[in-house]
């Protein structure tokens, strides 16, 4: 539920119509004048249709800088970007020799892996020494080492199921596994604002796809009711099976999954489950087990449990966690495991260790202490933010934190201004987001400090009076203090 | 007017050419646009109300009918164009006729020509220009309507 002033609502959908306007005034003249020179086609098709490419051409080239910013070191808390220029309004970009260290707001380190670490880099070394940085062939041919294996372990018992399959890289595992497992005849109930490996995944496999409000269990209901009495479209026979698909995490809007509900409907009405925790595992929960351990879900409850190791872990890769059989059966027909090459053994290596770390297997409390300071850095940074004025979205707890911009001008002017100051923040627009909802979103990592926060908090108090995007009323902070002394009193 | 604030539950519809419809301020934002731009004929061509009333039914007609009957597909590449051979009329709330957004679509350019035809007093020629333009709309966004190529024109290659 977002609340937008209306105000805002009218400006944006005015901006997107001026934008739009503009874009066709000049695709317009530009067919004119291409009608005028000689094309080099020589009989050979377009690429892509006049008007498919309109969004790119005409509205993303002309924020180019805002997007894809290359990096020159390690994605930490600080890092080094690479700075660009362009001579051409936006359509191209040059780099610079120059670096900017800039704080990272928008990396998927969470817990701070994604930099050198005492424990986990001296293993990853040692395994990339030992069997060297790729495995060239597939997990069937010569490519499960004794590294895949004790990583495939790991990974369940750290999930709390039976058995886990590992694939290279995380978007193929979704856009694989769901092609396999799911067949013809079956029914797909996705949450609307499900990840793109997901609705991919989905439209490869051939089976039915509906689409149910987000994170509404009451209208998950509605769709699984309607769906089973009219039973397959054009047959009206009933449905082989049916697998309802939902995140821990949604990665644009920060909200945590109402999975108790989910999983009391799906029960109700038997279908199966698919819980996609890219974004959850490692990052929240007491333990770091993801939206099952912290919503007291019962892994045993949901059928298939899918992750990526690219977020918390610091590595690269996915899993799919479930039943012995389920495994298995996978082993047997998953293109990923048959024809994809395996996991790097050194990134497979950096998983373990990381997971080690966090179950505290290592000998020290780090793993515990990084758990305990992304959530205190989370809940921190939010309720300052909120306090500031702006509009956050997300629950308690959860490490992304979007801040709604709406407009399409606020959009660079927020960027490039937070860019000036070194902070870097990733901002995030159509067709990612529906069309009035352009956010940027922040991602708190345990390995920010508190004075890395509070400095970032200054640089974008300081840019959202700028650019004008502090939507609700700051709540003052002397209220506060007055109410602390008349408490002591 | 600036602490009025709106609540969006965001819709499930997967085609984000047509999503942006169902969030609240569209139709304001639509009749806002009208107005102003009678505002802004007024003021560029000096000339009487009625004409511009007009004016804006014509550039409106030529607009919409351009944009939501005749171009086809949308403006991404990231839905593999699946929705290629669909206008946007054709593509809104999913192909289901005959909701509310189709029906308040359907009346904007009706109430235009009742505006355009009081206000120049019911004369030619911009009577019949401005009765062809609300022909031409209405009947383009009649459910029997639905895909239908006439003579193949702007048909699929």
């Amino acid at each position: 539920m977002i609340t937008i002033p209306y105000l805002t609502a009218l400006t944006t959908y005015f901006s997107y119509g001026l934008l739009f306007a503009f874009g066709q005034f000049r695709d317009f003249f530009r067919k004119i004048f291409d009608w005028w020179g000689t094309t080099n086609l020589q009989g050979y098709a377009p690429i892509s249709l006049d008007f498919e490419d309109f969004y790119t051409r005409r509205l993303y080239l002309r924020i180019q800088d805002c997007f894809g910013r290359p990096i020159s070191s390690a994605p930490d808390a600080w890092f080094d970007v690479v700075e660009r220029y362009s001579n051409d309004n936006n359509k191209t970009l040059k780099r610079t020799e120059k670096r900017i260290k800039c704080l990272n707001l928008g990396s998927y380190n969470y817990l701070g892996f994604a930099a050198a670490d005492e424990y986990c880099t001296p293993r990853a070394i040692d395994s990339l020494r030992r069997f060297s940085a790729s495995t060239c062939s597939p997990r069937v041919d010569g490519g499960t080492t004794t590294v895949h294996t004790e990583l495939e372990e790991c990974v369940a018992k750290f999930v709390g199921k039976p058995a886990a399959i590992v694939t290279g890289m995380g978007y193929v595992t979704n856009s694989s596994i769901l092609p396999v497992l799911i067949g013809k005849a079956w029914l797909i109930i996705s949450d609307s604002l499900n990840h793109n490996s997901i609705v991919n995944g989905a439209r490869g496999s051939g089976a039915t796809i509906r689409v149910f409000q987000h994170n509404t269990p009451s209208h998950l209901e509605k769709v699984l009711r309607e769906q089973i009495a009219e039973g397959q479209p054009r047959t009206h026979r009933p449905w082989k099976k049916i697998i309802v698909v939902v995140e821990g995490i949604y990665s644009m809007e920060g909200e945590i999954c109402k999975l108790p509900e989910i999983v009391a409907v799906c029960k109700k009405y038997k279908a199966y489950i698919y819980l996609d925790e890219a974004h959850s595992i490692g990052a929240v929960g007491k333990t770091g087990r993801g939206v099952c351990e912290l919503l007291g879900v019962d892994t045993a409850d949901v059928d298939i449990m899918m992750g990526t190791f690219t977020k918390s872990f610091g590595s690269c890769g996915g899993y799919i966690a479930g039943s012995k059989e389920l495994i298995q059966y996978l082993k047997y027909t998953c293109p990923a495991h048959l024809y994809a090459t395996s996991i790097s053994p050194p990134a497979a290596e950096q998983i373990i260790s990381a997971i080690k770390v966090i179950l505290g297997e290592d000998g020290t409390s780090r793993g515990a202490q990084k758990l305990a300071r992304i959530r205190q850095n989370s809940n921190f940074f939010r309720s300052e933010l909120q306090r500031m004025g702006f509009e956050v979205l997300g629950d308690n707890d959860s490490p992304v934190m979007p801040i709604m911009l709406y407009n399409p001008a606020k959009i660079p002017a927020f960027s490039r201004e937070c860019l000036k100051q070194n902070v870097a923040i990733v901002t995030v627009a159509f067709p990612a987001t529906p069309l009035l909802l352009a956010r940027a979103r922040i991602c708190i990592s345990a390995s920010h400090s508190r004075e890395d926060l509070i400095k970032a908090l200054e640089v974008i108090s300081q840019v959202g009076d700028l650019v004008g995007i502090k939507y609700f009323p700051a709540e003052p902070k002397k209220q506060q203090q007055e109410k602390g002394t008349i408490k002591l009193e | 007017m600036a602490n009025l604030y709106v609540k969006a539950v965001q819709p499930p519809d997967l085609n984000r050419n047509t999503e942006w419809f169902l969030y609240p301020g569209v139709w304001t934002t639509y009749i806002l646009i009208l107005f102003f731009s009678w505002l802004l004929v007024l003021s560029i061509f000096g000339c009487s109300a009625g004409m511009a009333w007009t004016i804006v039914n014509l550039a409106h007609f030529l607009v919409t009918y351009h944009f939501f009957h005749w171009k086809k597909g949308t403006p991404f590449g990231e839905d593999q164009g699946i929705y290629n051979g669909l206008t946007w009329w054709e593509q809104i709330d999913n192909g289901k006729q005959l909701t509310r957004n189709r029906k308040f679509l359907t009346v904007v350019p009706v109430v235009l020509y009742l505006i355009a035809s009081h206000t120049t007093d019911y004369q030619h020629p911009m009577l019949f220009l401005n009765t062809l333009a609300v022909i031409v709309l209405v009947v383009a966004k009649f459910p029997n309507m639905h895909k239908v190529r006439i003579f193949g024109i702007n048909g699929d290659t």
